[in-house]
């Protein structure tokens, strides 16, 4: 197999006017465009009918508006964001650790057996707004938000979520989805081009010391 | 409620809100280039159908986590082209049917070019293409078949310009290699 002349890859690649060829790369040109119109012929099946069978059949989880998510929210109260007033300390930890589990002891929410706390920290300096969105919410946008009340570039939130591992993802400003860079654990997220989703573990609180 | 013609980020949105019969509408729109996409990647028409219809549900049940609604088509593309390499992976290459076709007749070797587009001579073709290693095969026919930019094509694959640039360049070449020496 020998090299393309670059002009023909040129050609091909929309660089060049096929016209100024010489005539054997013209025919060489031709034939990969003979080719491709081969290629392009559409296979005569439909696959919607049965992809949408399937959607009516077990629809998924939707994004809410504000007052279904209350009440999807207050029917199940699986994530709970309790608002802290930070603490100097706790910022400065949070440069090191994002996903920190702490024993509850100020009157919030009590986890169940198998639930535990988790706490989201994350530095974005300059944000205007961080949330969570992640397995433990349907990946859905505007149930989980940080907060940096005093400005320093350091978000956090809490919430009792059910023990086990959790995926997620920091979203920034609405639209800029960033995988928590202390998280310690990542997985694929399944759609490729290397992007990873964050992992979480959220320990039960009895088996918290 | 969205019509056939509203733009992705419409649909999305529409489909996001609960209206799960809005989905119908990214289908249609994007379905044949699947189909098109994955039958040249899996060179098999029903395992194409399978892997397309995998995806578009897993497209469904994730659509809160498509981070730009703007680039859809990227986003399904991308979603359909690791399905596919999935089935790939699984399962062995004589699995592909046109592995197992019986090479085509040919015709005299003046006249070959001429009648490529005649129905026997489809076969030599997607025999061609099923020869070259996958990642060359995905590149070849997101840029000529599915006509995408090299800019799309990262995006839908994750691999950096330069390298699409080169699996396309060495896709032609094997291509034409590969066809040339049947027609000799």
């Amino acid at each position: 197999m020998s090299p393309l002349d670059p002009r023909l890859q040129e050609a091909l690649d929309g660089e060049r006017d096929p016209g100024d060829l010489p005539a054997d790369l013209r025919d060489a040109y031709a034939r990969l465009n003979a080719v491709t119109h081969v290629l392009k012929t559409t296979p005569p099946v439909s696959v919607a009918s049965r992809v949408m069978a399937e959607i009516r059949e077990n629809p998924a989880p939707v994004r809410r508006g504000p007052a279904r998510r209350l009440i999807h929210w207050l029917g199940r109260p699986r994530a709970v964001t309790v608002r802290l007033r930070p603490v100097w300390t706790l910022a400065l930890a949070a440069g090191l650790a994002t996903v920190l589990l702490l024993p509850w002891s100020n009157g919030g929410p009590t986890p169940g057996v198998a639930q535990g706390i988790a706490s989201f920290v994350g530095h974005f300096p300059g944000a205007r707004s961080v949330e969570v969105v992640g397995s433990f919410n349907d990946w859905s946008r505007g149930v989980l938000h940080l907060n940096d009340d005093d400005g320093d570039g350091i978000w956090h939130a809490k919430a009792v979520l059910p023990a086990g591992p959790h995926e997620y993802m920091f979203v920034v400003d609405g639209e800029r989805w960033v995988s928590d860079p202390l998280a310690g654990r990542y997985v694929d997220d399944g759609f490729g081009a290397g992007q990873q989703n964050s992992v979480l573990i959220v320990r039960p609180v009895s088996a918290q010391p | 409620m969205v019509n056939d013609g509203a733009p992705d980020i419409e649909v999305v949105a529409q489909v996001l809100g609960g209206d799960g019969e809005a989905f119908g509408i990214l289908i249609r729109r994007y379905e044949p280039g699947l189909l098109r996409f994955a039958t040249r990647m899996l060179g098999n028409p029903d395992a194409a159908a399978d892997a397309v219809a995998e995806s578009l549900v897993r497209a469904y049940r994730h659509l809160a986590q498509c981070r730009d609604p703007g680039r859809l088509k990227s986003w399904l593309y991308r979603i359909t082209g690791n399905r596919c390499r999935s089935h790939l992976a699984r399962r062995h290459m004589n699995d592909i049917s046109l592995s197992d076709a019986p090479p085509p007749a040919l015709v005299d070797g003046t006249d070959a070019w001429a009648v490529l587009e005649r129905g026997e001579q489809v076969a030599l073709v997607e025999r061609a293409l099923a020869a070259l290693p996958a990642e060359k095969r995905e590149a070849f026919v997101l840029k000529h078949v599915e006509g995408m930019s090299y800019e799309e094509m990262a995006t839908v694959t994750g691999a950096r310009i330069p390298t699409l640039k080169m699996r396309v360049h060495r896709a032609r070449e094997a291509l034409l290699a590969a066809l040339e020496e049947v027609v000799r």
